[in-house]
C-alpha cells in the first residue's frame, strides 16, 4: 500500500514540479518559471481548443454508449434464450478487448475511402468516395463510432447481466397489470438499476478520457486541430513540435487538478 | 393468432436489431482477418472481395521485421513480468484489506481507483523526466517499474473481493491448528480464492499488453512494444500496406482474445456477486 502510494505521488509530485520550470526535451538546464506557463495556456488558442474538443467528445461518447447500451441490454434480456444471449455476451466483449490500436486500424481500413467496407455504402449511395477521418464535421463522430463499438456493446452485456439479477416480483406484477415490455423496463428495471447505472457512467467518464491512443492512430488530432484533446495537444506540443516538456506538463497539471475534483464531486454525489 | 403476432413481431424486430449489432462486431473484425490474407491487388479493389487467393506475404513479412520481432519480445517480456510483480504484491495486500479491515479501508479502495483517474499524460510526463534523469529512459526496467503501478492498482482492487469470499472458519480452523498468518494465506486463502483470481491477473495482463500512450513516451526504440510499433506501421512508405498492417493488427490483438472465455467468465461471476 505504501509502495502504491509512493508510486503513485512521484510522479504527480514531479509533474507539478516541471509544469514550474521552463524544461525543454533538448536542453536539460531549466529555471524555475512558477506560473508563467499556466498564464501562457490561457491565451493559447490551441489549448482552448482543445477543452472545447475534449469536452465535446466526452458529452459525446459518454452519452451515446449508454444511449447504445441500455436499449440494447433490454432487447437481448427481452428477446433471446438464456443460451443465444450468454454467447452473444461473450461476442459483444470481443471489440472492448481489442487493443485500442487494432480498434482503431480496423475501424480505419472500414473508414477507407476507396475499399473501405463503412465507407463503400456511401461511396455507392453519393457517388463519390468520401473520407469520414479526414472531413472536419465527421472526424470526430467517425473516432466516437469505434469507441461507442468498444464500450456502449460491452455495457450493453453489464446491463443485460444486471438485469437478470434483479427481483422477478415487480416486474410480472407491472405486466399484470398490462404494462408494455418498454414501460416494465422503463419505469421498473432500469430506477432499480439506478445506482450501477450511475458507476458505469463513471467509469465511461474516466475512460473516455483514456481515448489518446484511439485518436492519435485514426486521426492523429486532425484533420486540423478538429479531434485534437487536451492529451494529444499535451503531447505534441511535448514532443513532436516543440518538445516543451514544462508546457505540456502544465497542461497535463490543469488536467488532473480538473478531472480529480470533478471525479471526486461525482463520486461522492453518487453514492 | 392475434395476441402471437402481436407479441412476436416486436421480437422479431428486437432480435433483428441485436442481429445487426452482432454482424457489426464480426463483420469488421473478420474483414480484418481476412484482409491480412490478401494480396495488396485483392484489397484495394472495388466492390470489395469477398473470395480470393489467401497469402501469409503479409504475416511473414511482419514477423520478418526486426522491428516487430523485437517489439513483439518486449511486449511479452514487459507485460508478464509486470503482471508477476502486480500480482506477488497486491494479492497479499488484496487480502490485508480483504480480511483486517480498518476504518481507511474505503478511502484505501478509493485511492487505488482514483489512480485510474489520472490522466495517463500527467503520470507519463513526469514519469519520462524521471527516466531521463536516472538513465533508464527506454529500458524495459522502467517499462515494468511503470507498469507495475497498473497492475498492481487493478491487482488488489479486484482481488479483495474474491479473498472476501473465502469462508472465514477454514481460516479459523487453521489458525487453531496452529498456522501463522503468512501459512493461512500462502495454504489456505490463496488455494481456496484461487480460482476467481485468476480472472484480476488476466485483466490487468491484457490492460497492460493494450497500454499505448505511456509506452509512447517512455520508449523510442529498444523497448518500444508491440502497439506502438503497430501504431507505427502506417507511416511505412508513401501508401498504407493494409495487408500488412491487417496482418499486424491480427497479431496484436490475438493475446488478448486468447483470454475471451476466462474475462466473461469473470465479468459474470463479478456481476452476481454484486448482487
Amino acid at each position: 500500500m505504501v509502495v502504491l502510494g509512493i508510486l503513485a505521488l512521484v510522479p504527480t509530485v514531479d509533474a507539478v514540479n516541471i509544469a514550474l520550470q521552463n524544461r525543454e526535451l533538448s536542453n536539460p538546464d531549466s529555471q524555475y518559471v512558477w506560473f508563467a506557463n499556466f498564464a501562457a495556456l490561457f491565451s493559447d488558442k490551441r489549448f482552448l481548443n482543445a477543452i472545447w474538443v475534449s469536452l465535446i467528445w466526452e458529452i459525446l461518447t459518454v452519452s451515446a454508449t449508454m444511449i447504445v447500451a441500455i436499449p440494447l441490454a433490454v432487447l437481448l434480456f427481452e428477446t433471446v434464450g438464456p443460451r443465444a444471449r450468454n454467447a452473444l455476451c461473450v461476442l459483444f466483449i470481443v471489440p472492448v478487448l481489442l487493443p485500442r490500436v487494432s480498434a482503431a486500424y480496423v475501424w480505419k481500413f472500414a473508414f477507407h475511402p476507396l475499399y473501405g467496407l463503412a465507407a463503400y455504402p456511401l461511396k455507392l449511395a453519393l457517388g463519390r468516395p468520401v473520407d469520414l477521418l479526414s472531413d472536419p464535421h465527421t472526424a470526430m463522430a467517425s473516432v466516437a463510432i469505434v469507441d461507442v463499438w468498444q464500450w456502449g456493446l460491452l455495457f450493453s452485456v453489464i446491463i443485460a447481466k444486471l438485469l437478470e439479477t434483479l427481483p422477478r416480483q415487480p416486474l410480472e406484477a407491472a405486466r399484470l397489470d398490462y404494462a408494455r415490455t418498454w414501460e416494465v423496463h422503463f419505469f421498473i428495471a432500469i430506477p432499480m438499476l439506478w445506482a450501477p447505472l450511475v458507476s458505469l457512467v463513471f467509469v465511461k467518464m474516466v475512460e473516455s478520457l483514456r481515448a489518446f491512443d484511439l485518436i492519435y492512430v485514426m486521426t492523429r488530432g486532425g484533420p486540423g486541430v478538429a479531434t485534437e484533446t487536451l492529451d494529444m495537444y499535451a503531447y505534441s506540443q511535448g514532443f513532436i513540435e516543440s518538445g516543451r516538456i514544462s508546457y505540456a506538463s502544465s497542461m497535463a497539471v490543469l488536467m488532473m487538478i480538473a478531472t480529480s475534483i470533478l471525479f471526486t464531486v461525482i463520486w461522492k454525489w453518487a453514492r | 393468432m392475434g395476441p402471437l403476432t402481436a407479441r412476436s413481431l416486436p421480437r422479431l424486430a428486437g432480435r433483428a436489431v441485436i442481429g445487426v449489432v452482432a454482424l457489426l462486431v464480426l463483420v469488421p473484425v473478420v474483414w480484418t482477418l481476412m484482409s491480412s490474407f490478401k494480396h495488396t491487388v485483392d484489397i484495394e479493389t472495388t466492390p470489395p472481395l469477398l473470395f480470393f487467393k489467401p497469402t501469409l506475404d503479409n504475416f511473414l513479412y511482419v514477423l520478418e521485421r526486426s522491428s516487430v520481432r523485437g517489439a513483439l519480445v518486449n511486449s511479452i517480456i514487459v507485460s508478464t513480468s509486470s503482471v508477476l510483480i502486480g500480482a506477488a504484491l497486491g494479492l497479499p495486500c488484496a487480502y490485508a484489506v480483504a480480511r483486517y479491515p480498518t476504518r481507511h479501508a474505503d478511502d484505501i479502495q478509493f485511492f487505488v481507483l482514483s489512480l485510474r483517474f489520472l490522466p495517463p499524460i500527467a503520470v507519463a510526463l513526469p514519469l519520462m523526466v524521471i527516466w531521463l534523469d536516472v538513465g533508464l529512459y527506454d529500458t524495459r526496467i522502467a517499462l515494468i517499474v511503470t507498469y507495475t503501478l497498473f497492475t498492481l492498482s487493478v491487482t488488489i482492487w479486484l482481488a479483495i473481493p474474491a479473498f472476501k469470499q473465502v469462508p472465514r472458519e477454514i481460516e479459523e480452523a487453521a489458525f487453531v491448528d496452529g498456522y501463522g498468518a503468512y501459512a493461512i494465506f500462502f495454504l489456505i486463502a490463496l488455494p481456496v480464492a484461487g480460482k476467481s483470481l485468476i480472472g484480476p491477473i488476466v485483466f490487468s495482463f491484457v490492460l497492460v499488453w493494450n497500454e499505448f500512450l505511456i509506452a509512447l513516451m517512455l520508449t523510442t526504440s529498444d523497448a518500444r512494444t508491440l502497439p506502438i510499433v503497430a501504431s507505427e506501421l502506417s507511416q511505412l512508405g508513401f501508401d498504407t500496406p493494409w495487408g500488412i498492417l491487417n496482418a499486424s493488427v491480427i497479431v496484436l490483438s490475438l493475446p488478448p482474445l486468447m483470454f475471451l472465455g476466462i474475462l466473461s467468465g469473470f465479468l459474470n461471476s463479478s456481476l452476481k456477486r454484486k448482487t
